[in-house]
């Protein structure tokens, strides 16, 4: 089966000097949902931020869907493949209105009105949110706001999710309401998080990443319950695996 | 915290029912018109015109008030100051004052003032993004548009880090007083507020590439131009018409 995503001997270099990813390589399968976990500074934006083609690398580095996100033509069409829920969603509200918020994407991939109202208010339903289209952002709760800014990437039908630290912020209501919210988002799905319980929730997979370089690859409930790995990368044991 | 009216906030009267082009471009003239008179009695006439258009607009008082004189403040220096300034041509006591310049001055608060009061009605009587977005279809470029949209989203967030950042001062023990040290902290506040603002735009910048965002302004608005809002301007543009030709007779 052809990967969903592959990266392979993915470095990057900011300009200050400063090396946040150095030869990561690994490979998700389409459906599949893998977490990065890895201890603050580890390069998970980074790697995000390379995916969806922000940061800018070398060619052939990263292939996502077919798309190679270093390639400038490519590049332009990965807002159709790959969503990115960032860390903060004060950072991915920046419309006057929810509504206007969550049909941003579809009307920059060319989307009429009409069918941006349409996709707006099915992404507000699937998350939860039938009623909150005319509200500014500025006014929800953190858990709303959250849900608002998975809608902004949801409507725009990507085939591939990356969610940047998704319960930071959230209250334990919050939280689990977000966590059966992924669970049942269809495609692919990278989650970058320190939240563990969560890993065990939601995904298979887990990719250990220090200090830009990847660690471990490996089944969740394997990786997670290692004491000495998780010791040695700033991480816990999961309660539950204790 | 309330910059201007929540959409959700904006009474209904026959301003706020005005479609937002129509009511962006008679303000446009409004001001141009306002902003060219001469004269004081003129200038009084659109002062109070503009006090009436707050009175159909229905806004809360307080509201107004408090808006209308941070517009005072502004123009309260050209009437204090413009009497002793212009060439004298009589005396209160010893001291000098121009007549003229009193006149003038109070013609420049006038001004000021209906000026002011006309922005109240524009950003009171419609959502800061329909105005926006209005303004966008009265061919005012996209990035300009774009621009105030999210100085104006953000304003809130600033405001409330602001909020925060204060808090976070106070509770450890700072007061503003004038000293090295007060200078000192409140510059470093105002630092660390310039760098987190910075932090932020290139987030958003981030999250807007990736949601596909090619530098053009879309929005889910449509607007429908009825008779009503023709007439309205229309009104409008005699209105200020026939203020400006009787400035200049």
């Amino acid at each position: 089966m052809t990967p969903a995503l592959r990266v392979s001997n993915l470095s990057h270099t900011y300009a200050d000097g400063r090396r946040a990813l150095e030869e990561v390589s690994f490979a998700v399968q389409p459906g599949e949902c893998v977490a990065i976990v890895g201890p603050n500074g580890a390069g998970k934006t980074t790697l995000f931020l390379r995916l969806c083609g922000v940061l800018t690398g070398t060619p052939g580095q990263a292939n996502v869907n077919g798309l190679d996100p270093a390639d400038p033509a490519q590049r332009r069409k990965l807002p159709e493949t790959v969503g990115v829920v960032f860390q903060n969603p004060d950072d991915q509200l920046f419309s006057p209105t929810v509504a206007d918020d969550v049909a941003f994407g579809p009307l920059n991939l060319g989307a009429s009105v009409a069918e941006a109202k349409s996709r707006a208010a099915e992404a507000l339903n699937a998350v939860g949110l039938p009623d909150a289209g005319d509200r500014v952002p500025f006014q929800l709760s953190g858990g709303e706001k959250r849900r608002a800014a998975l809608a902004g990437v949801l409507a725009m039908h990507p085939a591939i999710l990356l969610l940047d630290e998704p319960s930071m912020f959230l209250d334990p209501r919050g939280r689990r309401e977000l966590l059966g919210l992924i669970r049942e988002l269809p495609g692919t799905k990278l989650i970058a998080t320190h939240d563990l319980d969560l890993v065990l929730d939601l995904c298979s997979r887990v990719i250990v990443l220090d200090g830009g370089v990847l660690f471990a690859d490996g089944p969740a409930t394997a990786l997670l319950a290692d004491r000495e790995l998780m010791d040695r990368h700033g991480l816990e044991v999961p309660q539950r695996l204790r | 915290m309330n910059l201007v009216l929540r959409h959700d906030a904006i009474p209904d009267s026959p301003l706020a029912r005005w479609d937002s082009r129509w009511k962006l471009a008679a303000f446009f003239l409004a001001v141009a018109s306002v902003a060219s008179l001469d004269h004081l009695a003129p200038a009084a006439a659109a002062l109070g015109g503009g006090a009436l258009l707050l009175v159909v607009a229905r806004l809360p008082f307080r509201w107004v008030q408090l808006r209308l004189a941070a517009f005072t403040l502004a123009s309260l220096p050209f009437l204090i100051l413009l009497p002793f300034t212009v060439e004298a041509d009589s005396t209160i006591g010893s001291i000098p004052v121009s007549e003229r310049g009193l006149v003038s001055g109070l013609a420049v608060f006038c001004r000021c003032l209906a000026i002011g009061c006309c922005v109240l009605v524009l950003i009171g009587t419609a959502p800061m993004h329909v105005t926006f977005a209005a303004a966008h279809r009265l061919k005012i470029p996209g990035v300009f548009v774009l621009l105030a949209l999210l100085a104006y989203r953000y304003a809130f967030l600033l405001f409330d880090e602001t909020r925060r950042l204060r808090i976070a001062l106070r509770v450890r023990g700072f007061r503003t007083t004038a000293t090295r040290h007060g200078y000192r902290t409140l510059g470093h506040a105002i630092g660390a507020g310039l760098v987190r603002g910075a932090d932020r735009s290139e987030h958003v910048a981030e999250a807007m590439t990736c949601r596909g965002f090619d530098g053009r302004f879309h929005t889910l608005l449509e607007f429908r131009s009825h008779l009503r809002d023709v007439v309205f301007f229309l009104l409008a543009a005699i209105g200020l018409a026939s203020l400006v030709a009787w400035d200049r007779l």
